[in-house]
């Protein structure tokens, strides 16, 4: 690979990485909430479904995190 | 046990640094085998738990502490092969040495490069707040060190900073591809496995034995064996020390002093050395008072 497209890849990858708590969120901690939720028997939180609670909560906190730049 | 009858006050320091040498070189140069055992045995048992826990043969609340435990013990067969304790450059047994370090640092999610290129600038920087790319780790007490860990490993935190910092200065831009790059991937598998009905394996087998696992090697191997990270110099830099959980449960590092001054000494050598080289130690001025 040329070294102006290499460069052009470490930009992208560190652009990327600058959004990882909404991709983090996202990505694993939704399904994370969402499948720990069904395994404990926590079906209709708040009358939504484990899914749409986990993207309120998980997306939430990842949205809490990418702004502030912690997670606790 | 207590301190070797060794009797150094009469000696020079020319006299002090070749008996110290001399020690050094009787603990080492042996073929840490139990490191290959554990190494390679740690990876096969970590690996183990993921079909036995998907196939419903282990259940995962049983499965996280082993998988936190053995992700607690995948750094310090690295950190032999850093050092080039399993087999020198140019010998027989050199690919070996590499493939300790290549083969289970990704579970740890860091490349054994970068392991080592930062490893071996704290040996040489250490203590140093600009320099030492671990200095992020130094706190006033083992609860205070606890909290700094964690908060600077998040993402507005210094410790990638710093260790990014590290590589630039050394030129290693290819390192931070790397570093990047199996950051990437870790979490495209993490990503993978939890939208794929495995969240809660990947989270309890893999993300937080991970956590734990890096506070508590930070805590032993960085924040202990340094505090109170103050002065730096060759025998200043670094201490003995006691701890609660023994010496197994603190991974070998009450003796880290040892390692420091002769990073060649396997793991499991540096007790018998330490002890050996105390009163040494004791006329250079080492902080070893509560060992």
């Amino acid at each position: 690979m040329k070294a102006p497209a290499k460069a052009k890849e470490a930009r992208g990858l560190l652009r990327l990485l600058d959004f990882m708590p909404l991709i983090f969120a996202f990505g694993f901690l939704v399904p994370v909430i969402a499948q720990g939720m069904e395994r404990l028997g926590w079906e209709r939180p708040l009358g939504t479904t484990p899914l749409v609670f986990a993207l309120l909560v998980g997306g939430g906190w990842g949205l809490v995190a990418q702004i502030r730049g912690r997670w606790i | 046990m207590t301190a070797s009858p060794l009797d150094v006050s009469t000696l020079s320091k020319p006299e002090l640094m070749k008996l110290e040498r001399d020690i050094a070189r009787r603990h080492s140069g042996q073929f840490p085998w139990e490191i290959l055992l554990w190494a390679f045995g740690n990876m096969a048992l970590w690996l183990s738990l993921w079909p036995l826990v998907i196939f419903g043969y282990l259940p995962l609340w049983a499965a996280f502490p082993i998988a936190t435990v053995s992700i607690m013990l995948v750094y310090l067969p690295t950190h032999e092969a850093q050092h080039d304790i399993i087999a020198r450059p140019g010998t027989r047994w050199r690919w070996l040495n590499e493939l300790v370090g290549h083969a289970t640092s990704w579970m740890i999610v860091s490349p054994f490069a970068v392991l080592r290129f930062t490893h071996l600038e704290h040996h040489k920087h250490a203590n140093d707040p600009a320099l030492d790319p671990d200095h992020t780790t130094h706190a006033d007490s083992a609860w205070h060190a606890v909290r700094k860990i964690i908060r600077e490993s998040q993402p507005d935190g210094q410790r990638s900073r710093d260790y990014a910092a590290c590589l630039a200065r050394g030129n290693r831009k290819d390192l931070m591809l790397q570093s990047m790059g199996f950051k990437m991937t870790y979490f495209a598998i993490l990503f993978a496995l939890a939208w794929s009905g495995l969240a809660l394996e990947a989270f309890f087998l893999w993300w937080l034995p991970l956590q734990i696992g890096l506070v508590y090697v930070a805590l032993y191997l960085s924040w202990a064996p340094h505090h109170p990270a103050k002065e730096t110099g060759r025998y200043r830099d670094t201490r003995s020390f006691r701890s609660r959980l023994g010496n197994i449960g603190s991974m070998g590092m009450q003796f880290h002093i040892v390692h420091h001054l002769h990073p060649y000494i396997p793991l499991t050598r540096t007790p018998a050395a330490y002890w050996e080289m105390r009163p040494i130690l004791e006329a250079r001025g080492c902080n070893i008072h509560e060992l």
